[in-house]
This record gives structure tokens, sequence and C-alpha cells, in this order.
């Protein structure tokens, strides 16, 4: 499964690469902020996933998943938002934008790898 | 300043090195700074605005830094690399964002900045605020021996 984790900490890159790889998710391209994730997926939309953090400089994580959802040719990839931002407003921001999954820092591999499944089964059901 | 703030950084930075550090982390005695430097060697800072505006900072020495940076990700590092200064902004962020939760039960709406990472031994810091700095100390065990970690936070 091609995936796209977007993070400014490459810190948390690392994690959640390492939790992928768990759930033998190996096909990772990485993005510092939401700018970047952006320009990666314009110029190749073929992404079956995307984690993202929420608070990055440039563009967060809230911006990008509404400009993902925004794009036709991207709105049905699957978005995970994994953020230290837990507070009620900031989940109800997400799933008016779109999120699939959200996940609260801290997580354990086993959250995030549900998290991640969870997505992924919502969004084939809609398609 | 709201008794309650000392339990949410608790339950924050327990519950934080338990999930993502697999560490058990035990608070001493919260003691009031006499000066605004940081108590550690590599120290992430991160400001907060909204109902009150304050700082927090979490403070390790080098050897404590390195140690947690591996139980992090299980890769060792050489010294206070970039990627370890990286594990400590990071861990900085995800507290910030655990006590924010503790604190909005006490009726508090904050917003946190983007935390920084300062290596250094008393390096001073522009806690904002007027009143004084608490100090939570932790001890964990690293590896060879017990290490301390410092949650500095300040509230007005």
């Amino acid at each position: 499964m091609k995936t796209l984790v977007v993070d400014d900490f490459a810190t948390m890159r690392k994690i959640v690469k390492n939790v992928l790889r768990q759930i033998d998710i190996t096909n990772v391209t990485e993005a510092e902020n939401g700018r970047q994730a952006l320009d990666i997926l314009k110029k190749d939309g073929d992404f079956e996933l995307i984690v993202s953090d929420w608070i990055m400089p440039e563009m967060t994580g809230i911006e990008f998943l509404k400009a993902c959802k925004d794009d036709d040719s991207v709105k049905k990839i699957p978005f995970v938002m994994v953020t230290a931002e837990a507070q009620k407003d900031s989940v109800i921001e997400a799933i008016k934008g779109g999120v699939d999954n959200y996940i609260v820092k801290p997580f354990t591999p086993d959250k995030l790898q549900e998290a991640i499944q969870k997505a992924v089964a919502r969004s084939r059901s809609q398609q | 300043m709201d008794a309650g703030f000392v339990n949410a950084y608790l339950a924050a930075a327990q519950n934080v090195f338990k999930t993502m550090v697999q560490l058990d982390v035990v608070m001493g005695k919260p003691v009031l700074k006499k000066d605004k430097h940081t108590s550690g060697e590599v120290t992430g800072v991160i400001g907060f605005a909204g109902d009150k505006k304050g700082t927090f900072s979490l403070s390790f020495s080098k050897k404590g830094a390195i140690f947690i940076y591996k139980k992090m990700v299980d890769e060792d590092a050489p010294g206070v690399t970039s990627d370890v200064v990286d594990a400590i902004g990071e861990l900085t962020n995800i507290i910030s964002g655990q006590t924010r939760v503790h604190i909005e039960k006490l009726g508090y709406k904050l917003s946190a900045a983007l935390p920084t990472v300062v290596v250094g031994q008393n390096v001073e810091i522009n806690f904002i605020t007027k009143v004084p700095v608490i100090s939570l100390p932790f001890a964990f065990q690293a590896g060879s021996g017990p290490e301390h970690l410092f949650l500095d936070f300040s509230f007005e």
C-alpha cells in the first residue's frame, strides 16, 4: 500500500513508519509539512493512504486535509490524522474536514494500526 | 496557580512516557524555581496562549535525552544529534497536547505554538509570565542507572 507520511518531526515519521512496517506497509514517502505533501501528491496522486500530523509549519495538517478533500484526484485517499491536538474542538474540526480517522498522541502501535485499518476499510466501503 | 495544573502535567507526563517511551517516570517534590534557566542540558520549550498564557519546558541531561531517543525509535545516537533534538521536541509537543486536554477539563482553553529545543546548561528561557516557575522533577531508570527529567512551567 503506497503511503504518504506527513510530520515535521523526523522522530514521529520514524515511529509511524515502524508501525506501518508491522502491517506490511513498506512503500512509504515522507513529507515534512502539508505544502510539501501537496506537491508530492500533485506529481503522483497514486497513493493509497495518507497519515498526517496536525501542527506543522508552512501548511498545517488541517489545511492539508481540506486541500486534499477539495481535490477530486486525491480526495478518496484514506486520510488518518495523527496528532497531539486532542481538544474537542480540534476533533470536531477534523471530522468536519472529512478525516477518515483520527488518533491522538501518545498512541501504542496497536492503536495506530487499528486506526489505519479502520480508515482504509471505511474509505473502501464508500467507494 | 491552580493545583490542577500540577496534576495535569503529572498525568500527561506519566501517560506519554509510558505509551511512547515504555518508561515509568516517578515524580519527586515540586519546587518553585529561583531562576528562569533550563533545568537540564537538552530542553524542549513551548508557549501557550488562550485563557491563560505561559510556557512549558521539558528538560533532560544529555545522557537522558540520548536514552529517551533510543527508547522511542530503537536506534542508537552517538551524542546529542539533530535526531535526538527532534525527538525531544516531539515529546515536548505531545506532552503539551495531553496537558492541554487535562487543563481544558479545568475550564481553560489553550492553544500551543511549535516547540523549540535548546541544547546547553543554564540557558535562560523567557517564560513570558511574571509568576514563579514550578519545576516538577521526575526520576526514571536509564539502563545503567537513574536519570532525571524536569517539567518546568509557568501560567498566569
